[in-house]
């Protein structure tokens, strides 16, 4: 009896032995890496802008995108979208902008949507026809006008999530991410009331956008817009200035804003049907020989001059 | 060997099918008790530690057995499901990091388990081989998974139709097979993960398909009214999501009404975890569980059924042991003409005695090595075994 307690008190000893070998593990932690700042990839410039100015030194801050597309529209590669999902925080324009979030897979416990706060203040420029094809009914694949920074009340909405966002991971640095988000929300509502100030005086006078994407800024700073789909860098086509022709019969403008600087012909041939051309910069990208401050000071600046012109 | 030994092993030898039946019948008195303690308790451990590394459980009610099987194990039940809202709902509270789950559909029978990427953080999850997902379409294996499945990276991986009947409902979805996880001894290595947004076109919710605008779309288009246009079944829905055609899927609806089994909100403190857990207390339409507490009601019901299978075994016990008693004294009789003739031969009465024990240990021995092999069988193939018998 005593033979058989001893085979079996061993075979169990060797059982427990072996479960410590193969039982359910669970894999290391390894946060032996060194410290590294955090790291906030963005989805456009003035996101980037406003987080690089709100976390200074305790971040770097990723803007992927190249300088010579728009970020609304670019699509990331496999390996920017792996750059993306490897960030800290990843700060998103929210109002549908840059479609290819959409469609890739990013942490969203890392994600901060910097419109989530007043989606009631979207605009929606749906254009896509309803459509049916199933069970489920009518639907249309709309869409938002993106570019709600160009209204800068909501800029500063979007600057204090960031900020909020930092505050949780620089814990560190809060108060001086809560001081930096006051200063820039001061100097982004100066340019604002600025702005509003330029609306009043332009008083509905009609004015024209040579592209759709200023639609917050039309809207918060009352200006009486009709929007065309000019490129800066191409010449408009014969029915395109037709089209304009027949639309300042409606709308009279004096006044085009335009993205970036139209081909000098382009410019003449407005003058000459009594449209000038300001430029005010929308900035989803990279200004050049420039940040954000002084590209939208510029803006403004340009704005006030053709505005005094306005009869 | 000494002649007593060499007498008893050649003895059983001889009468090998006795020897055999014996053996067999006291190694299983021996093993079927050990056998089923080490089961259920490798079953509990395992089970327990899935549990423990998960704080919360989020769902819609119902049963809360059902809800923690399908999010901690992706069983094949089937939770009553709760809307995405509740994910921004659980971040904006600052209490907790929510990890959506869907884990409805399969691949041959491997649940597909629609996540986000904080799943695999959550859980510590490596990869082996492969890169993580990235684009829609994508999917992630475990590696006990791919190894069923007999896929690596580069291959491909179907969902299953719910129904074979259902030719009008959801189409299977072909998903690019982009990483392998490495083993992680628990149910991600039977799982093949997606996006959340690949788990909803898998379901249908979302889906690409021909432009109707575009001329190519023209046989499928019933009718056009104004920025109207209706179109018949007919209408080519992509059954892979690829470069070409990944611009086309789009979701119907709401994005917070769209569907989850569960959420796994991870408490940023425990006292954020009481106070999420206060939130939730009173919720007329969702349930929030602590899984260990669930568990552990399940485990006691499997604890409870093993006193009742350990006592009814002890009484079979009891009869082997007669039996074997029995045969050992029956055969002592049969006997009676061979240890006279062993006293002819000069034998002593001791001998003899010697020569009866010798079969009797043998007989023991080989019966507790056998029942030895058998409990470390059980170690090594039975927790799967059992698991899949409970969940």
């Amino acid at each position: 009896m005593r033979l058989l307690q001893s085979i079996l008190g061993f075979a169990l000893l060797s059982l427990v032995a072996c479960g410590q070998g193969t039982g359910t593990q669970t894999p290391s932690n390894s946060d032996g890496a060194a410290k590294r700042p955090l790291q906030i990839s963005t989805v456009n410039y003035p996101l980037a802008w406003a987080a690089q100015q709100l976390a200074g030194e305790g971040a770097e801050v990723h803007f992927p995108a190249p300088a010579d597309v728009d970020p609304a529209f670019w699509q990331p590669d496999l390996d920017t979208v792996a750059a993306y999902q490897q960030a800290d925080l990843i700060v998103l324009n929210g109002a549908n902008y840059a479609r290819w979030r959409a469609r890739v897979t990013l942490p969203d416990n890392r994600l901060v949507d910097t419109s989530s706060a007043f989606t009631d203040q979207l605009i929606s420029v749906d254009s896509s026809p309803v459509h049916t094809h199933g069970p489920d009914g009518d639907h249309s694949h709309g869409e938002l006008a993106f570019t709600v920074w160009l209204d800068l009340s909501l800029y500063a909405q979007q600057l204090q999530s960031i900020a909020a966002a930092l505050a949780v991971l620089l814990p560190e640095r809060a108060r001086g991410i809560a001081a930096g988000s006051e200063r820039l929300s001061g100097q982004l509502m100066a340019m604002d009331s600025e702005l509003i100030k330029l609306g009043q005086q332009l008083d509905g006078e009609p004015v024209l956008y040579s592209h759709p994407v200023y639609q917050y800024f039309g809207r918060r700073y009352r200006l009486n817009g009709r929007a065309l789909h000019w490129e800066p860098d191409q010449s408009p086509s014969e029915r395109d200035w037709s089209a304009l022709g027949e639309l300042l019969k409606q709308h009279p403008a004096t006044l085009m804003i335009w993205e970036d600087k139209p081909l000098a012909a382009t410019r003449d041939r407005l003058t000459q049907l009594g449209v000038e051309v300001v430029v005010f910069r929308p900035l989803g990208n990279r200004p050049p020989h420039a940040d954000f401050e002084s590209a939208m000071s510029a803006n403004i600046a340009r704005l006030r001059a053709a505005a005094v012109e306005v009869p | 060997m000494s002649g007593v030994w060499y007498l008893a092993w050649r003895y059983l030898l001889w009468h090998r099918w006795k020897a055999a039946i014996l053996v067999a019948a006291v190694s299983l008195v021996l093993y079927l008790p050990l056998g089923l303690q080490l089961l259920v308790e490798q079953t509990a451990r395992d089970m327990n530690a899935r549990a423990d590394a998960t704080p919360l459980v989020l769902g819609a009610r119902g049963s809360p057995l059902e809800l923690v099987l399908n999010a901690l194990y992706f069983s094949d039940e089937q939770p009553p499901t709760l809307s995405y809202a509740v994910v921004a709902e659980l971040r904006d509270s600052g209490l907790v990091d929510p990890v959506p789950l869907y884990v409805r559909y399969y691949s041959q029978q491997v649940p597909i388990v629609g996540t986000s990427l904080d799943y695999f953080g959550f859980r510590q999850l490596q990869l082996a081989s492969g890169r993580q997902l990235a684009t829609l379409g994508e999917a992630v294996l475990g590696y006990r998974a791919a190894a069923d499945l007999g896929v690596g990276v580069g291959d491909f991986v179907v969902s299953s139709p719910q129904s074979v009947f259902d030719i009008a409902g959801v189409y299977p979805l072909k998903m690019p097979v982009v990483g392998i996880l490495a083993a992680s001894y628990s149910p991600d290595d039977e799982a093949i993960f997606v996006d959340l947004k690949t788990a909803w076109i898998i379901e249908g919710i979302g889906h690409g398909h021909q432009e109707l605008t575009r001329p190519e779309a023209a046989s499928a288009v019933l009718k056009t009214e104004d920025d109207r246009i209706v179109a018949n079944a007919s209408l080519l829905q992509y059954n892979e999501i690829t470069a070409a055609n990944i611009d086309s899927f789009h979701f119907h609806g709401n994005d917070a009404e769209l569907p989850l089994t569960a959420v796994l909100p991870v408490p940023r403190s425990d006292k954020a975890r009481v106070l999420i857990q206060g939130r939730y207390q009173q919720h007329e339409s969702l349930q929030l569980l602590e899984p260990r507490a669930i568990i552990d009601q399940l485990l006691a019901t499997v604890f409870a059924v093993q006193r009742y299978v350990l006592v009814a075994m002890g009484l079979v016990a009891l009869a082997t042991t007669a039996v074997v008693l029995l045969v050992f004294l029956l055969s002592w009789r049969a006997r009676r003409p061979e240890q006279d003739t062993l006293h002819l031969l000069g034998g002593s009465q001791a001998a003899v005695l010697s020569l009866m024990l010798a079969e009797v240990i043998m007989v023991m021995v080989l019966s507790v090595l056998l029942a030895t092999l058998l409990v470390v069988l059980t170690h090594w193939f039975g927790g799967p075994l059992l698991k899949a018998v409970v969940l």
